[in-house]
């Protein structure tokens, strides 16, 4: 029953950031890429705070005639952020994300386009991926704790070429630096997504030495999106689990403490341990109180915070045989981080 | 598969103005009188059976009736018979997820998407009995605003499924307040406007009388009929106890002390203040008995004493999320409240 998709015009969204190659060779790698997959397109530069190099090289390009649009931020919002703003100016039924720098061959877009005939989301997968030993070992441990915290099996999140239906950006809301779990994320919302092997772009197999920061980053990462994937709907059986387990130490240890006070005559104030069991039973409780506070906070927006997407509604009214009505109540979810953030900045 | 019947959900400040609140719209138009809601997972074998006796359980009523069917990610061929029926006959609607999310977020959608003025939920696996509806509705007619039924010959085993049943059934009576002996059974009929505005998320279909508590409502109960699984296999087991509980334990707080945050927080930091006292007069006393403060216990009032204020803040907090969200007691007290004398004529 679903009806074979036919994209019509794609939207090719470029969030630039601090790393960048020279955007005129890319823009012409892309562009022969995109010519090759034979639909109308447009190209959607975002400069994620002021880059006046790459600002110079896109006016340039669109002086030559060249379609894009190009969409400057004031400051550094990051790249999630930069991809929503980008799809607002979009207008295709179609999206593709590209990184700013050379990533896959541009003749390999065509198969992320392919893909999305039977997938709502077409994630690019470097393969076969050039790259030494250690940053092997460190791919497969990011990827394997990724996949085992959310229950998702990709294999190269750190990709930023990527193809969505239009319908998949309307109900994403990514913030921070979620653009690297977008595949997730969308997963969660229910669609389907696929991975699509692409060549590696020469440019890209060099060796990038990762500073500590940046593994730190990671690992923030990789702990927000476990709590956004499996606690944001049960506050209070996670924290309350936690809470109880730890209140409940305290308690033994202090009964403990206790009854040595009563039948041992072993005097309660000299013993460090009843600190210890003190802290404890304050920390339980401190945490059992936060999954209250999450668990109001889901109970006063579960109007708005609906578990379910509905993909269609099928309905055949009396008079008109062929008209029905699919709504999708969810996507309404108002505004979007991303402007919010923006009139706050100018303030 | 002939004309396009399917439309994806695409704009949706249509389908807002359409599905929800504005319900005196739709009843000007054509507000049916019954809706009844089905949750459908993977019943390819019941979903006819389950229409014809729907069809004829209510076409004796002699009233404008319509049935809201959804499917919860059915992987059969559930979609594809429900919209054969859906094309000759235009009472039924057919809300299809995007994939399989649970029993709540199905009857969630129903009820969300459910037109009448009295709905009535019931499983999709034949274990209710459509008969019954007639009996449901006497009772909401007679004033109830929740009219719950009752499996009293539950056609199941009795260790496994009727005991757990009936022990867990109590502690939800006791616990919540709500005396219901068969929370577990699907076939309940409520008034729309008062069910509509019902949170329901998490696993709380088994508590919707519980969680309707809050608005205070009506509840009757009254004996149905009960089928033994004829199709397919049960989906529910033994397992979900400790998940009641909880759920059970989020209900219970919510509904006392939503709208009175602090008194959550103020409960948890009296006894850590009371301690904290305690260990204070303690130091005292050594002190002004010429011994020296013992340690521990001077920390453990100070560990005490700085939790109770953290707990009080996280109140102060928990205020705020209540007066800042959507669901408050006002919108509640107004779905059951009966006026009488001279005020009784303002809208």
């Amino acid at each position: 029953m679903t009806t074979p998709y036919i994209p019509s015009r794609l939207s090719i969204i470029v969030p630039v950031g601090a790393r960048r190659t020279n955007l005129k060779t890319l823009y012409a790698e892309y562009k022969a890429g995109t010519a090759a997959i034979g639909l109308p397109y447009e190209f959607i530069f975002v400069l994620d705070g002021p880059r006046v190099d790459a600002a110079r090289a896109l006016e340039e390009l669109q002086r030559a005639g060249e379609p894009i649009t190009i969409v400057n931020l004031t400051r550094c919002f990051g790249e999630a952020a930069a991809l929503m703003a980008g799809f607002e100016r979009s207008s295709g039924d179609t999206i593709l994300t590209l990184p700013a720098y050379h990533q896959v061959e541009g003749s390999d877009l065509r198969k992320l386009i392919a893909a999305l005939d039977s997938a709502d989301v077409a994630i690019g997968y470097r393969f076969p991926r050039a790259g030494n030993a250690l940053e092997k070992v460190r791919r497969a441990a990011f990827h394997g704790l990724v996949n085992f915290v959310t229950g998702s099996r990709f294999r190269d999140l750190g990709c930023g070429v990527r193809a969505l239906r239009r319908q998949v950006f309307e109900e994403l809301d990514l913030y921070g630096d979620q653009h690297r779990f977008l595949a997730i994320l969308a997963t969660r919302l229910g669609f389907r997504v696929a991975e699509v092997a692409v060549t590696q772009s020469p440019h890209d197999r060099h060796s990038r030495v990762y500073r500590p920061r940046e593994y730190a980053h990671h690992l923030l990462d990789l702990i927000s999106i476990f709590f956004l994937v499996r606690f944001t709907k049960k506050p209070l059986r996670f924290f309350g689990m936690i809470g109880v387990v730890t209140f409940a130490v305290g308690a033994l240890l202090i009964t403990y403490l206790g009854i040595d006070r009563i039948a041992f005559n072993e005097s309660l104030a000299d013993r460090p341990a009843l600190l210890l069991a003190a802290l404890l039973i304050v920390l339980g409780m401190q945490i059992f109180a936060l999954g209250l506070l999450g668990e109001l906070i889901i109970f006063t927006h579960a109007r708005s915070l609906k578990d379910y997407r509905v993909e269609a509604v099928i309905h055949y009214p009396e008079s008109e045989g062929s008209s029905s009505a699919g709504n999708d109540p969810e996507s309404a979810s108002g505004d979007r981080a991303l402007s919010k953030s923006a009139s706050s900045a100018v303030a | 598969m002939g004309s396009a019947i399917v439309t994806t959900p695409a704009h949706t400040c249509v389908a807002r103005a359409e599905s929800s609140s504005n319900a005196d719209s739709v009843r000007r138009h054509d507000r049916p009188a019954l809706s009844i809601i089905v949750p459908l997972y993977n019943e390819q074998e019941s979903v006819r059976p389950l229409y014809a006796a729907i069809v004829q359980a209510a076409g004796q009523l002699g009233r404008t009736f319509e049935m809201v069917f959804v499917d919860d990610g059915s992987t059969d061929a559930t979609v594809d018979i429900v919209d054969e029926i859906a094309r000759i006959d235009s009472r039924l609607r057919l809300i299809k997820f995007r994939r399989n999310y649970g029993q709540t977020p199905a009857m969630a959608a129903g009820i969300e998407y459910a037109r009448g003025e009295i709905l009535v939920t019931m499983d999709g696996d034949l274990q209710n009995d459509p008969a019954d509806i007639g009996l449901l509705l006497e009772r909401i007619e007679e004033g109830y605003d929740i009219v719950v039924g009752w499996r009293h010959n539950r056609q199941d085993k009795l260790i496994s499924r009727k005991l757990p049943s009936r022990i867990a059934n109590w502690l939800i009576g006791k616990v919540t307040g709500v005396p219901i002996r068969d929370n577990g059974c699907s076939l309940k009929a409520f008034r729309g406007d008062l069910i509509k505005q019902i949170p329901l998320y998490s696993e709380m279909h088994r508590f919707i009388p519980a969680m309707a508590s809050i608005a205070g409502p009506r509840v009757a109960e009254i004996k149905v009929r009960h089928h033994a699984r004829r199709y397919g296999k049960s989906k529910y087991g033994l397992s979900r106890i400790y998940k009641v509980l909880l759920d059970l334990m989020v209900i219970k707080t919510v509904a006392t002390f939503a709208s009175r945050p602090m008194r959550w927080f103020a409960l948890l930091a009296l006894p850590l203040f009371v301690l904290s006292c305690a260990a204070f007069v303690h130091s005292v006393l050594a002190v002004v008995g010429g011994a020296d403060m013992s340690m521990p216990v001077a920390g453990s009032g100070i560990v005490f004493l700085a939790s109770a204020m953290i707990l009080l803040c996280s109140g102060a907090l928990a205020e705020l999320t209540y007066a800042r969200g959507d669901i408050r007691d006002r919108d509640f007290l107004k779905l059951t409240q009966t006026v009488s004398g001279p005020g009784s004529d303002l809208p």
